[in-house]
């Protein structure tokens, strides 16, 4: 491959994501597929869960609104009883190295198993590109897509937009509703709502 | 003893009154404390008391729309029986961008207040505490939940409120500059993947729109990230919004409200779907504004450009013949120095006198609406043909036809009279008359800046110019040396005068030409037929002014001579001209190479980068002297030819020489107030690369091949 050739594609692959990343995600349209390493440093992708109901979750450890969610059990919670009823739940951090929130390949798995996470697997997006694609802005921030790879929610978790731990009771959970909704083969009643939390600590 | 009882209730009463149970509590990394607008509230009056929240540097609270993350501050009231309080009156937030994110808030300081009904039943002298809960998210990097429990004590008075001495002022200003309704009208609208946002109404009109910006009350309306593109109109202006997640549900929302903040002033607004209104755009995006980016200039740089400018308007060509009449006139008292340096000082006046009259005419004129720029005078036909009459008179003077407040035998030598000085101050006057045309490096940036300014800075720059202009000569009257090099004076002299009309004949001539392109063929005749009875009324003056140095009284040539020339410039200036015949058509010179151009538009400017083409658009006017040179030197050369041929560029020719506002916009728009301008931009799209005002034809070929691949 001669370099003129190299630098060819690599302007174009770099063209192609500036204009995904532009594009907000659309419900009712297709998701737009990505790639990530987990922990392992294996890449997983959106297409090898086609055919399951996915969700996607940004989080971020430090950040209080995440930790209303964490220290109460009540993400770990959901996370549990979503993958037992064969959904596919991806947790993903977007911060960038020396960011908050940053997390090492190497301390992906100790992240997981101390916050005792029952997601489907962590996925690390320290370039912020997953996040950009998705247009994801806050932590928690949160996606659900259909079996048939439909974007069919997106927004905060619930309706307590407070960091407050009290207002987890009486919240209204939009994804336990969006992903029954999906169950029943219904469409989503609440297809969008504010998401809510810290910003996403994407690389300047 | 009671007295003396009654004086320490009174001053217990002054010191409780004072909000002193105002305890400000640190949180971690703001302070916050309850403090009142007045010392003592009336029973059944509505009072006001802010959260005062004093910010950690580096870290910030939310508005009630925190933007894409974050949290608006809360608070929690507990008050006694009867007491209510309603909401947080919010201030404007600023605009925190946090990588690709977007959040409302604020840094530093900030007052929230929140109106505090006293009920009719609160008895004077009782002293109540209010509670509030407050919780705010406060944000670095990292964002920190922080909460309050704060408390406010208050007096009941009779009579007027009390303002507080430490907070009252300040609560009173946050509840005058916080946003509220002003009676605007909003309309908006999806196109396409964005959503204009159209507000009309008397506040926005007239005002400097560059620094407006939307906040929307819902955080789900809006792309907060998104830039807001602005497009003003006669009435108001539209934003150019990206539609938030809402827009993604069914139909969209069918209203929308939030606060238009124009930078210094912020209104509260709501909205409709509908049809856009026509007056709330067409006039282009507003002039940047100083502070903004790139071409931004504080009111010391500009002044500099403008003295600068000024120095350098001396040598355009425009301005060649009235160096000519202040090299004679110098020249004239080179042997003395008093006289010169009279001389100087007189003429500093005319310049300074004349440039200030034209910049208040040029702001008056602005101020009602008119869009004008730096040579509008020239945009009139009357003035263009009186200025040739009065460049005639001034070279028939010169020729020797008739003499100006001298007598023949004096001539030379009488000059520090007080016609002499009279004499230098009109010098000055018209050399400004004269020089408004041209527009000089540095000089186009500082006017351009000026004319986005308050009143008082665009003199001080007009008055920063006029210096410039006037130092060469101004300088040259006091420094000895330099006088003392000019040629004495002597029968030399004479001759040099009578060389001198001739620059002047030419600039009449020149005159004569931009009328002819503004009002068409018949004002030539009109004109020539008012030069030459200009012409005999001057050598009628000066016959009579011959016989009356002989002694004799000639009442009746000097009546002929003065009737018949304020005839000629009556015939100039009235009735009115009518427009030119023909759209100007191309001059094909025979010889000399030229471009084939358009008129300007800025839909041809666009439509020329979508079809991938590189487009120069030359801003200009025949009464610009610049942008005729620039025509000769640069334009009609067979290198530039082959240039547009080679890159394909297209040529867009803005013409000035008239009154035009979208010309004025798009002037305004980058910066300038008059021409010439050059805009050459890329193949690819993209913004206007400014080419100097002086042109070469290496400088526009290497600008067309450079524009081709950008």
């Amino acid at each position: 491959m001669t370099s003129a050739y190299k630098l060819a594609l690599a302007a174009t692959v770099s063209l192609g994501l500036a204009t995904s990343a532009v594009a907000a995600p659309v419900l009712g349209q297709p998701a737009p597929g990505f790639t990530a390493k987990d922990g392992d440093g294996k890449t997983r992708s959106l297409a090898e869960f086609k055919g399951k109901t996915v969700v996607l979750e940004w989080t971020n450890g430090g950040c209080p609104y995440v930790k209303k969610h964490y220290d109460s059990a009540n993400m770990q919670g959901l996370q549990k009883s979503a993958t037992q009823d064969g959904v596919v739940w991806l947790t993903l951090i977007s911060s960038a190295p020396g960011k908050q929130g940053y997390v090492a390949p190497g301390e992906a798995k100790t992240w997981k198993a101390s916050t005792g996470a029952g997601s489907t697997a962590l996925l690390l997006d320290p370039a912020g590109q997953v996040g950009k694609i998705y247009d994801a802005k806050t932590t928690p921030h949160l996606y659900v897509v259909d079996k048939a790879g439909t974007l069919v929610y997106l927004g905060g978790i619930d309706d307590k937009p407070v960091a407050d731990p009290a207002s987890l009771k009486g919240a209204k959970n939009h994804v336990v509703a969006a992903l029954a909704d999906v169950k029943a083969g219904r469409a989503v009643s609440t297809p969008a709502s504010k998401p809510y939390g810290c910003s996403i600590k994407y690389a300047e | 003893m009671t007295r003396f009882f009654a004086q320490i209730l009174a001053a217990l009463v002054v010191l409780t009154a004072f909000p002193a149970l105002a305890q400000p509590v640190d949180t971690g990394h703001l302070v916050a404390e309850l403090v009142a607008r007045d010392a003592t509230v009336t029973p059944g009056a509505t009072t006001y008391v802010a959260l005062r929240q004093k910010i950690d540097k580096g870290w910030h609270t939310y508005w009630r729309n925190s933007g894409d993350s974050g949290e608006a501050t809360r608070i929690v009231w507990t008050l006694p029986p009867g007491w209510t309080a309603g909401d947080i009156v919010w201030a404007t937030p600023q605009r925190q961008p946090t990588g690709p994110l977007m959040n409302y808030g604020y840094h530093d300081e900030v007052l929230l207040p929140v109106a505090i009904t006293v009920p009719a039943s609160a008895k004077p002298g009782e002293t109540v505490t209010l509670k509030a809960a407050a919780a705010f998210l406060v944000c670095e990097e990292i964002c920190v939940p922080e909460d309050a429990v704060l408390t406010l004590t208050l007096t009941v008075a009779d009579g007027l409120a009390q303002p507080d001495p430490t907070w009252g002022a300040a609560i009173a200003k946050a509840l005058a500059d916080a946003p509220g309704p002003a009676g605007l009208t909003g309309v908006f609208a999806k196109q396409g993947a964005s959503v204009a946002l159209a507000v009309t109404g008397a506040a926005l009109k007239g005002v400097d729109l560059s620094e407006a910006y939307f906040f929307p009350f819902d955080s789900s309306i809006l792309d907060h990230a998104k830039p807001q593109p602005i497009e003003r109109g006669p009435d108001g202006l539209t934003l150019t919004l990206t539609p938030g997640y809402a827009f993604q549900e069914g139909a969209g929302p069918k209203a929308m409200s939030g606060v238009l903040s124009l930078g210094d002033k912020a209104y509260e607004i709501s909205a409709d779907v509908g049809a856009l209104p026509a007056g709330a755009s067409g006039l282009g995006p507003p002039p940047k504004s100083s502070g903004g980016d790139g071409g931004s200039l504080s009111l010391p740089l500009a002044a500099a450009f403008a003295f600068l400018g000024g120095l350098i308007l001396n040598l355009m060509p425009c301005v060649f013949p009235i160096l000519a009449m202040k090299a004679a006139s110098l020249a004239g008292h080179a042997h003395d120095r008093r006289a010169a340096q009279a001389q100087g000082l007189a003429f500093l006046a005319g310049v300074l006198a004349t440039f200030l009259a034209l910049a208040g005419a040029l702001i008056a004129i602005r101020a009602g609406g008119t869009a004008v720029g730096w040579g509008f005078q020239l945009q009139s036909p009357p003035v263009v043909a009186g200025l040739a009459l009065l460049m005639l008179a001034v070279a028939l003077n010169l020729s020797g036809v008739f003499e100006v407040g001298t007598s023949l035998q004096g001539a030379g030598s009488g000059l520090a009279s007080r016609q002499g000085l009279a004499g230098a101050f009109f010098t000055g006057t018209l050399a400004v008359v004269v020089a408004a045309p041209c527009t000089a490096p540095f000089m186009a940036p500082a006017l351009g800046w000026a004319l986005t300014q308050s009143a008082p800075a665009a003199l001080a720059i007009f008055l920063a110019l006029g210096l410039g202009f006037a130092a060469p000569f101004a300088l040259a009257a006091f420094v000895p040396g330099l006088l003392a090099r000019l040629p004495k004076p002597g029968p030399w002299m004479d001759g040099f005068k009578k060389l001198m009309a001739f620059p002047m004949y030419g600039t009449a001539a020149w005159l004569v030409w931009v009328l002819t392109i503004q009002a068409g063929n018949t004002a030539l005749a009109r004109v020539f037929a008012a030069a030459v009875v200009l012409a005999l009324a001057a050598w009628l003056l000066g016959v009579a002014q011959r016989r009356h140095a002989e002694g004799g009284k000639p009442l009746v040539l000097t009546g002929l001579g003065a009737a018949l020339s304020i005839a000629a410039i009556a015939a100039a200036v009235w009735p009115s001209y009518g427009g030119p015949q023909v759209a100007s058509t191309q001059p094909a010179k025979g010889g000399a190479p030229t471009v084939p151009y358009e008129a300007y538009s800025p839909e041809k400017v666009a439509a020329a980068q979508a079809a991938g083409k590189p487009v120069f658009v030359n801003f200009t006017a025949a009464w610009c002297v610049t942008c005729q040179v620039n025509e000769k030197v640069a334009f009609a050369t067979q290198g530039v030819a082959d240039a547009f041929k080679e890159t394909g560029a297209v040529y867009l020719k803005a013409d000035w020489t008239l009154k035009d506002a979208v010309i004025a916009a798009e002037l305004a728009k980058h910066g300038r107030a008059g021409v010439p301008l050059y805009l050459v931009y890329g193949a690819k799209g993209g913004d206007g690369v400014i080419l100097p005002q002086i042109l070469t034809e290496g400088l526009v070929v290497r600008a067309l091949k450079d524009a081709q691949t950008r």
